[in-house]
């Protein structure tokens, strides 16, 4: 039996015969006694991403990540949940990075979607063969931006917010969540959206650098890290590094993480491969080329690539060995520092991957 | 290295065409694409003053390559500021917005956008686009939105299949009633032509044609009955040598939007 009363319309457009399915994304009453019992204080949290994956995700959880169009995303840290093979979760984001990856490999059930593919890569057939299949159940539909509110929301510590997104379109008919209601201050009709609080079992995020205790610091766009981190009743941080408190006080200020929200910290150098990381590595553009362009046109060829970058590779380390090492590590660092300014402006020609023509080369 | 000499190609065609609409000194959202090569190329030519703003949250970034994606570094190249992704669209409810780009899949005769799906049956489409992205964000809170993509009968069909973003809904006020904010998408651009919408009905019209294509070619290539204004159709302005070498040389040297598929 739900505890919530949900847009009806959608729940029927999305055919969900028992919607307690969704009540854990809203339940803040349960994310508050979460946040309430998880550790205070000012302890050592650093363990293995294999321990943090272990302790903190449990089958049926709704996880979610930080970062955005594979720039930040926690890639490495959901290839171990994948390793582990954890089952019936549920997955929202924006990006939602590699959903598809999770539920070609049985681990995701549900999705919520805001977003899914690879900008000018293409569309991700992978997604659409299991929608095709029966192998995922959509429970709402977004927009970035109606998301990013909900997770807003949530760290804002209110119920939900009033937003103009997403009125009047087939966002609103597919996401049992959003309710149009009038604003009660206006005399002439004014619908608004209201949407609630989202609360994440899981936030994944990945982090430019961390302290021991969980203080997290992030370069470049936070998307909606901050707010999934506040919301979210886990939150597994890993990062680049691993720094002294004293260097985020002095050097770091900005766009952090505080600790509290924070259950476990993984030093992950390369763990946003085979994303960008600002500061850190460029794209290896050929990899999402090969994975858009070939792996996804089959469940073969699928299987083939996944299981070779994912599946049958121990750690990050082997998957930077495998993109060639440390030419690739220089390559990729000075790639993104000329694309950030900060070095001299380099070619950025590269011998793209076609379904002709396959360098071998990650950069 | 491009041919310098090779005439413009479609995509290139539609770069200039949107870049014309970017005035001066504004403040411009761009997506992911076209949009990107539009808006660089206004900058460098008649528009070197706007500020561009990025789905990243990237905000008036120092002059780069054609970013790869649009959180590559070049849409926050030395940003003064990068904002949250709730932060940058609120820039658009707030009204600090001049202008918009987006793409589709569908567009129907009142601007409205699908990027969720072709076919008729969510569960079983006949293909799963991407979904929204920011797409819709941007159509619900924008004054002066301009939707891009290519045109054929499919593509502006009589009905779009998901209503991703409401453009003007159903016509009239419809809109403004729905609670949007905003007039709505002023324009849609198309390799063939540039249409508007009807003042009172906002249905779709003629707006001026791309040289060669007449009224009944655009309307062949339309899914719905497209409205033909009053007197002789304008002619689009084509591409010049000046930015067809600019496109070429320093804005895609490497052909990232602007090359065609099969090339």
């Amino acid at each position: 039996m739900a505890k919530f009363v949900y847009n009806q319309e959608a729940v029927d457009n999305l055919h969900l015969s028992d919607t307690s399915i969704l009540d854990r994304l809203i339940d803040f009453e349960s994310a508050r006694e979460a946040h309430s019992k998880k550790e205070h204080a000012k302890k050592d949290k650093r363990m293995t991403i294999g321990e943090a994956v272990a302790t903190f995700v449990q089958d049926g959880d709704i996880i979610t990540d930080g970062g955005f169009s594979y720039v930040r995303t926690p890639h490495q840290a959901f290839h171990e949940v994948m390793r582990q093979g954890k089952k019936n979760l549920q997955m929202i984001g924006s990006p939602n990075t590699n959903q598809s990856f999770f539920i070609f490999y049985g681990l995701v059930d549900y999705s919520h979607n805001s977003y899914s593919g690879a900008e000018m890569r293409g569309i991700d057939r992978l997604y659409d063969r299991a929608l095709k299949h029966d192998k995922i159940t959509v429970l709402s539909e977004w927009s970035h931006g109606g998301m990013a509110q909900g997770f807003k929301a949530a760290q804002l510590g209110t119920p939900g917010v009033a937003s103009k997104q997403m009125l009047a379109s087939d966002i609103v008919r597919y996401n049992p969540y959003l309710n149009v209601i009038q604003n009660p201050l206006k005399k002439d009709k004014d619908p608004v959206v209201f949407v609630p609080a989202l609360y994440p079992d899981v936030s994944f995020i990945h982090c430019h650098a961390a302290d021991k205790y969980g203080n997290a610091y992030i370069y470049g766009p936070a998307v909606n890290d901050l707010a999934v981190a506040a919301a979210a009743r886990k939150v597994i941080i890993t990062a680049e590094e691993i720094v002294p408190e004293n260097d985020i006080r002095y050097n770091k200020q900005g766009q952090i993480i505080p600790f509290f929200y924070v259950d476990a910290v993984v030093e992950m150098p390369f763990g946003a491969l085979p994303g960008s990381m600002p500061g850190c590595y460029y794209w290896p553009r050929q990899w999402w080329e090969k994975c858009m362009r070939w792996a996804t046109l089959t469940d073969e060829n699928a299987k083939a690539f996944l299981d070779e970058w994912i599946m049958n590779i121990k750690d990050q380390f082997e998957f930077v060995e495998k993109l060639g090492g440390a030419k690739w590590i220089a390559e990729a660092r000075r790639q993104t520092k000329a694309a950030e300014g900060d070095n001299e402006d380099i070619d950025f020609s590269y011998e793209e991957f076609t379904l002709k023509h396959d360098s071998g080369l990650y950069y | 290295m491009r041919d310098l000499n090779a005439p413009a190609n479609p995509l290139e065609t539609l770069a200039y065409i949107i870049a014309q609409q970017i005035h001066d000194h504004s403040v411009v959202y761009i997506g992911t694409g076209l949009p990107m090569v539009a808006g660089i190329l206004a900058k460098k030519t008649h528009a070197p003053n706007i500020t561009i703003v990025y789905e990243s949250g990237g905000q008036d970034p120092i002059e780069g390559d054609m970013p790869w994606s649009v959180g590559c570094p070049f849409t926050w190249r030395k940003s003064p500021t990068i904002m949250e992704m709730a932060y940058s669209f609120a820039q658009c409810y707030n009204g600090y917005v001049d202008i918009g780009f987006l793409g589709f899949a569908q567009v129907d005769r009142y601007g409205n956008v699908n990027t969720h799906m072709i076919g008729k049956d969510f569960h079983h489409p006949k293909v799963r686009l991407t979904g929204s992205g920011g797409n819709n964000d941007l159509s619900s809170l924008m004054g002066n939105m301009v939707l891009v993509g290519l045109q054929t009968p499919d593509k502006f069909p009589e009905k779009v299949d998901f209503v991703t973003s409401v453009g003007h809904l159903n016509g009239g006020n419809s809109r403004r009633e729905a609670g949007l904010i905003g007039n709505g998408p002023s324009a849609v651009i198309s390799p063939w032509g540039v249409y508007d919408f009807h003042p009172v009905s906002k249905r779709m019209q003629v707006k001026s044609l791309t040289p060669g294509v007449t009224f009944e070619i655009a309307q062949s290539l339309t899914g719905f009955e497209l409205l033909k204004p009053e007197g002789e159709i304008p002619q689009t302005k084509l591409i010049t040598d000046e930015a067809l070498k600019i496109i070429r040389t320093q804005v895609d040297p490497r052909g990232v939007f602007t090359t065609m598929p099969s090339a």
